[in-house]
């Protein structure tokens, strides 16, 4: 038996194309579209400034509250009725919200788009909101967002949070409350947030076979009955490091593993130093083959995976790192992690490493963007951060282009080893004295 | 109000379908789609945790692991740099019937993915260390105590495979595997393991998106055309079940969870038959989306079950019956006898009450979008024609499998009801610590 012994080399590329996009102003708001011919799925998102940031302290979770109630009746009929009108079409009405936007969107065969935004507007705008009903699905968020607490991580990725930000900042506050400030949303507060940020009537997106819509129809149903002006965008936060490496252990007794979240600020999406740092973290711990989980999980087994992101919005970003380790090599994973953080930091990347980051990075824009759905959340980001129809075919050619020497000088401004807060959640008894003894921090 | 009609579907696959067979046996499904210019390579070997014995649960799961450690003319740790390196992605699965391997890639490196997965399929033994397999080994075990141990009701499959099929059954342990068999596992047997079932005969390779049938054709048989054949690999233990459960089981667990929670199960029917179907379709009814009976009975009327939490679904196992499972979680105050009794006067009102044709039709709706989304994707599709040829042994068969759910009637899901009766009943509960009285 022969096997082809040598690697081949890759036939010619293919030109990079993202879907035609199309603009249209319509009823006051604007409907941003990507045509993609032959797709039998459509998908259309109503994107509204109102994300959770406008959240008041204290009664973080209102948005997701609010999210959940729109499908309990509309003005026009019962849950129970809403519910058939829109499964009778193939659609689920998807609502999230996120720092910076409330979404709520619909996938269905493309010929039911215009029945399914309807649908979706009529929730959207014009919720029942009866008091019984929210107060009923405010504790069913509280007892759900409980439910996922007591799973390993919630707490952890809350106790980091807090950490990178000043006491009464929303942001450091977890994006979707906990189970107290869920418990303690109030009626007043959904309705008042519906009737501050949802009445506006912000931008459509829609993806899909565009010869087979009609935006405007599409634009008009989604922005019937809104009016306001668009808010006022506040700039980006200052990005401050703690002089100090903190460790901070919650108990998790009885835990076969540690949960680790390491972390520290870092700068906006609308950064310019954006493309190296996010190749930065790739060769960290983005890639399979980063250096995080080489060492980490193929050379020492300590996991099933671990990764390092920047997780950057509209006006700040962080830097983590997450994983879960079996007990008994809490403390050496946390060192050989925050070596290869400062190893990063101090010396850099390496043309070869960079070279697989470049072209996955890269090679992703055309990989991950196939579907209606995944087009629809490329068009939010070009919305919610102001980027230009053209801007994936630059950052492709901007991620093909960057220099070792650029990407090395982002990971020594960006990272900072000795910032950075490290929270493990797990079983104290097994692995306090052994977290204190390997210094990594003051333990708080 | 009437439900809307679900869009007529002549067909579930639209696309064109050519196939090939190597003289090794090696199939190859080509589906040609120039809508992107990326491309989906996909293998499924007929191997699972089916078909191993006693003793060796979670070998060809650890063995999928092995397969991205290196190979022939591939080094340790190349194969997951050379796929990303080139803007892919990658991943596998095992499950009790195979084991899947699959990327996607920017068109103009299918080569690379096919050199990549002629020399693991043909030279991964030579490779093979006892380092990789220690190293492995614990990674799994992590796995395992990520995903199963370490999770609220993290373990419900693993604990209700053995109620759902007798001892010496190919279905009866999970996937995963015990950690002690793990342990126990010697390098010899892997090595022996993959000389067994990863041969071309055993496998299906299917490639969807922009390529041409022939170009495809052409580079299966340059890469993969020297592999030998495996004569007489022997069969998994047949799944032969005579007939559904004569007796009901149950197991309760009191742990470290938020609330009650109960799992009702029946086998079924194998995948792929009329008779699961009719269960997938009778699955959306009772518990896929708002409008479904749980929902609309034990979440937004009696209020008894968490709304997040209630789910019905089969899996799509094609070996024996498969298990069709129902689940909910208790609301605060809730108690269990309540929640069970609740989750199956609902369940049992599926061959008591008439499914109405606005029921059907939203379960009809919804599979409908479900079957686009599975297929929207140059991956998607490959692993559908890959599993379609694997078990049915015609990749021509996915375009059945839509207008099969369409044409279920409210009849047929009477039937499929009539079957899911207490006598055969699996029910499982968790219990948080200090409830169990």
């Amino acid at each position: 038996m022969t096997l082809v012994a040598t690697r081949p080399e890759p036939g010619d590329a293919r030109p990079y194309t993202f879907p035609g996009i199309q603009r249209l102003s319509v009823a006051g708001g604007e409907v941003v579209a990507a045509h993609m011919p032959g797709q039998l799925l459509a998908t259309a998102t109503l994107l509204l400034d109102a994300g959770a940031a406008y959240e008041t302290i204290g009664r973080e979770g209102t948005a997701a509250v609010l999210a959940k109630s729109l499908e309990e009746g509309t003005a026009t009929r019962d849950s129970t009725a809403y519910a058939l009108a829109l499964e009778g079409l193939g659609a689920e009405l998807s609502a999230s919200v996120d720092w910076e936007a409330f979404r709520t969107g619909v996938s269905v065969p493309v010929g039911l788009l215009p029945r399914a935004v309807a649908l979706l507007a009529e929730a959207t705008r014009t919720p029942r909101l009866d008091p019984a009903d929210v107060e009923r699905v405010r504790d069913d968020e509280a007892t759900a967002l409980r439910m996922d607490w007591a799973q390993p991580g919630p707490q952890a990725d809350a106790a980091l949070r807090v950490s990178l930000f000043e006491p009464g900042e929303r942001y450091g506050r977890p994006l979707h409350g906990d189970p107290e400030s869920m418990a303690a949303v109030t009626v007043e507060d959904v309705t008042a947030f519906h009737e501050a940020y949802l009445k506006r009537p912000g931008v459509l997106l829609v993806a899909g076979d565009l010869d087979k819509l009609d935006l405007r129809e599409l634009g008009e149903a989604a922005f019937a009955g809104t009016s306001g002006a668009p808010l006022p965008a506040e700039g980006p936060l200052d990005v401050p490091v703690s002089p100090a490496r903190r460790l901070i252990l919650l108990d998790r007794p009885g835990s076969v593993q540690s949960t680790l979240r390491l972390g520290h600020r870092a700068p906006e999406r609308g950064h310019p130093d954006y493309v190296p740092i996010t190749l930065a973290a790739t060769v960290l711990g983005g890639a399979f083959t980063s250096r995080l989980n080489h060492l980490i999980r193929e050379v020492k087994g300590y996991t099933y995976g671990i990764r390092a992101d920047f997780a950057m919005s509209r006006r700040f970003g962080r830097f983590g790192v997450s994983s879960s380790v079996q007990t008994a090599v809490t403390a050496p994973a946390l060192t050989d992690t925050v070596g290869e953080i400062t190893r990063t930091q101090q010396h850099g990347v390496t043309e070869e490493e960079l070279t697989v980051a470049r072209t996955w990075r890269a090679g992703s824009l055309s990989v991950d963007m196939q579907t209606p759905g995944s087009i629809a959340g490329a068009l939010a980001t070009l919305v919610i951060h102001g980027l230009p129809d053209d801007y994936y075919a630059t950052l492709r050619r901007q991620l093909l282009e960057a220099t070792a020497e650029q990407v090395s000088a982002a990971a020594a401004e960006h990272l900072h080893p000795e910032g950075l807060t490290i929270v493990v959640e797990g079983d104290a008894a097994s692995i306090r004295e052994e977290l204190v003894a390997a210094k990594l921090g003051e333990l708080l | 109000m009437t439900a809307q009609p679900a869009p007529v579907a002549e067909t579930g696959y639209p696309w064109p379908i050519e196939t090939a067979r190597l003289d090794n046996g090696l199939r190859v499904v080509v589906s040609e789609d120039h809508t992107a210019p990326v491309v989906g390579v996909n293998l499924w070997y007929d191997v699972g945790s089916r078909h191993e014995p006693a003793g060796q649960t979670g070998f060809a799961h650890l063995f999928e692991h092995l397969m991205f450690e290196g190979s022939a003319h591939v080094a340790k740790t190349e194969h997951m740099r050379y796929v990303q390196g080139a803007g892919g992605n990658l991943n596998a699965t095992t499950n009790p019937d195979r084991t899947n391997y699959f990327e996607t890639l920017p068109a103009e490196h299918l080569e690379l993915a096919l050199w990549l997965e002629a020399d693991r399929m043909g030279g991964l033994v030579p490779a093979l260390t006892q380092e990789t397999l220690d190293n492995q080994r614990e990674v799994v075990k992590n796995e395992r105590r990520q995903r199963y141990d370490n999770v609220p009701y993290g373990d419900a499959w693993l604990r209700l495979l053995p109620l759902l099929y007798p001892p010496g059954h190919p279905y009866h342990h999970a996937t995963i595997g015990s950690m002690e068999d793990l342990n126990a596992a010697s390098l010899e047997t892997f090595q022996a393991f993959h000389a067994q079932y990863y041969a071309p005969n055993n496998a299906v390779l299917t490639v969807a998106g922009d390529v041409t049938p022939a170009e495809v054709f052409a580079l299966a048989e340059k890469y993969f055309g020297a592999i030998e054949a495996v004569h007489d690999i022997p069969a998994a233990p047949h799944g032969h079940l005579s007939g559904p459960a004569t007796a009901p089981a149950s197991e309760t667990v009191v742990g470290n969870v938020p609330a009650p929670r109960v799992y009702l199960s029946h086998r079924t029917h194998p995948f792929g038959t009329a008779g699961y179907d009719a269960m997938t379709v009778l699955a959306t009814v009772l518990g896929s989306g708002r409008g479904s009976r749980l929902y609309q009975r034990l979440a937004d009327g009696a209020r008894i079950a968490q709304p997040d939490y209630i789910g019905s679904y089969g899996v799509d196992l094609a070996h024996a019956p498969a298990p069709l499972i129902v689940t909910a979680t208790a609301k605060d105050g809730v108690d269990i006898e309540t929640l069970t009794a609740g989750v199956a006067e609902v369940l049992d009102s599926m061959a008591a009450e008439p499914v109405t044709d606005a029921e059907l039709d939203r379960a009809k709706a919804l599979l409908t979008t479900s079957w686009w989304r599975q297929v929207s994707t140059v991956a998607g599709r490959a692993d559908t024609l890959s599993r379609y040829a694997t078990q049915f042994g015609d990749p021509g068969a996915a375009a059945y499998r839509l207008p099969q759910w369409l044409a279920v009637t409210a009849g047929d899901i009477a039937d499929a009801a009539r079957t899911l009766n207490p006598e055969s009943r699996v029910t499982l509960t968790y219990l948080p610590e200090g409830d169990d009285k």
